[in-house]
């Protein structure tokens, strides 16, 4: 997201428009083109100082415009089949009408949102999000691959040995078994990744990750997070205390 | 046969119960004996009785079904409770986009974009991701572009029971009467209300190439 300075005071090259139309005090259906465009270029010249990525569109508005501008003086007006004279700001005024229909259903939408702010539905506490920081609410069951995605992370943090030494390592199974019991001996849930986040060996967090696949299926624990992609905690199966 | 104030109770103990808003067919199925037609005066006269006894909440249809909420009163308490996590307001380019698909739905990203003059590639990802909008179709015409609609979340997050229900933009009502008050609506009606209002002509000169 671009960082944006005093922009989103419009939220667009229409609204721009409109804007400009308001503080004119013009009727909408026969907007000044010559006025208007030359103050909307003087905007437009801000935003492009201050915010790039927004700046094309209302510059491709700009371009519309001015060509509005020059088919106005034109000392022939075009003419439909009935030879009717085409105004060219036609169009432009419909797009401006349509896009002003929905700003102004916006600001009903945000009111009714207000008021709705304000009424609690009962259960409300589990539709929120849950900022970091806050309690830890354990009620999503988490997946095979969940688990698989987490230890991948954590094998991808572990930082890349570019010597190759060999040493005999002392890991068993039921060693880290009895290592992931221990560190849940006092029935608080700790994450994946505290788990294993001091052990720098890959085949360690390996046998860690194995083990605790074991355990789970053996019922002795259970895996859950917040939400999706979330952290997931490790807890004691309670019955078992 | 169970007494009319009995069943009155058993709706108060369902909507009670649901976590979500139950719907009157729900209800309907639970109690057979309850006839369709009295469950709006049921809840009314359950409302009326809260009011009367000063309660702290009401029954409100939203999206579709009944729901127990607390008075808007004690918003500021509540909200102390909630302090910290409550989801942050939708911003003006969120309503907006939303605003122009809850009217024109379902409606393409690229429909959005020439409507509010502005790439909403990512108000529409974000409207996604708080499941405001859900991708409906695809588009018939050339690029089978994807088409957005709104949830029963956007109900349920604006309250309002159904679509119909949202305010209408200030021409259409204008235009239909306030008798007629159907949505949604066709577009092309407005279109047409509008070349007309603008009087001289036709549209196909100016801007073909500069949407793009």
């Amino acid at each position: 997201m671009a960082y944006r300075v005093k922009l989103q005071n419009f939220e667009g090259p229409l609204d721009l428009l409109l804007f400009l139309i308001k503080k004119n005090e013009v009727d909408i259906y026969d907007i000044p083109i010559a006025e208007i465009t030359s103050q909307y270029l003087e905007y437009v010249e801000i935003i492009k100082l201050l915010d790039l990525e927004s700046a094309g569109e209302f510059i491709l508005l700009a371009a519309t415009l001015i060509r509005i501008k020059a088919k106005m003086l034109l000392p022939r007006p075009q003419t439909d089949e009935e030879e009717e004279i085409i105004d060219p700001r036609m169009e432009l005024v419909s797009r401006l009408l349509e896009y002003k229909k929905f700003k102004e259903l916006a600001f009903k939408l945000s009111d009714l949102e207000e008021q709705r702010s304000k009424i609690f539905p009962r259960g409300y506490y589990h539709e929120i999000e849950h900022e970091p920081g806050g309690e830890i609410e354990l009620d999503e069951d988490v997946t095979l691959f969940s688990l698989i995605s987490a230890f991948k992370q954590v094998l991808d943090q572990i930082p890349k040995d570019t010597f190759h030494h060999i040493e005999d390592i002392q890991i068993s199974l039921e060693e880290q078994i009895e290592y992931i019991l221990n560190r849940l001996v006092n029935g608080k849930p700790i994450t994946f990744f505290e788990l294993v986040s001091h052990i720098r060996d890959r085949l360690i967090i390996v046998v860690t990750f194995i083990a605790l696949l074991e355990l789970i299926k053996r019922g002795e624990l259970i895996a859950r997070q917040s939400k999706s992609f979330g952290e997931i905690w490790i807890v004691r199966k309670i019955d078992r205390v | 046969m169970i007494e009319f104030n009995e069943i009155k109770k058993i709706v108060e103990a369902l909507i009670f119960a649901s976590d979500s808003p139950i719907t009157a067919n729900r209800i309907n199925n639970i109690i057979t004996e309850l006839d369709s037609t009295q469950i709006n005066s049921i809840i009314n006269e359950l409302n009326a009785e809260y009011d009367q006894n000063e309660h702290a909440f009401k029954i409100v249809r939203l999206s579709g079904g009944f729901q127990f909420v607390t008075r808007s009163e004690y918003a500021h308490y509540i909200k102390q409770y909630y302090k910290g996590r409550a989801k942050s307001k939708l911003s003006r380019a969120a309503l907006e986009t939303l605003a122009i698909i809850a009217f024109k739905q379902p409606i393409s990203r690229p429909e959005i974009d020439s409507i509010r003059g502005v790439n909403c590639d990512g108000v529409v990802k974000n409207l996604l991701e708080r499941n405001l909008i859900y991708i409906s179709g695809r588009s018939e015409q050339v690029g089978r572009a994807l088409l957005y609609s709104t949830t029963p979340d956007f109900l349920q997050y604006f309250g309002v029971n159904e679509i119909t229900d949202l305010p209408k933009p200030k021409e259409i009502e204008e235009l239909l009467g306030s008798a007629q008050e159907e949505l949604p609506f066709s577009s092309d009606e407005l279109d047409g209300k509008i070349a007309e209002k603008i009087s001289t002509l036709d549209e196909s000169d100016i801007i073909d190439d500069e949407v793009e």
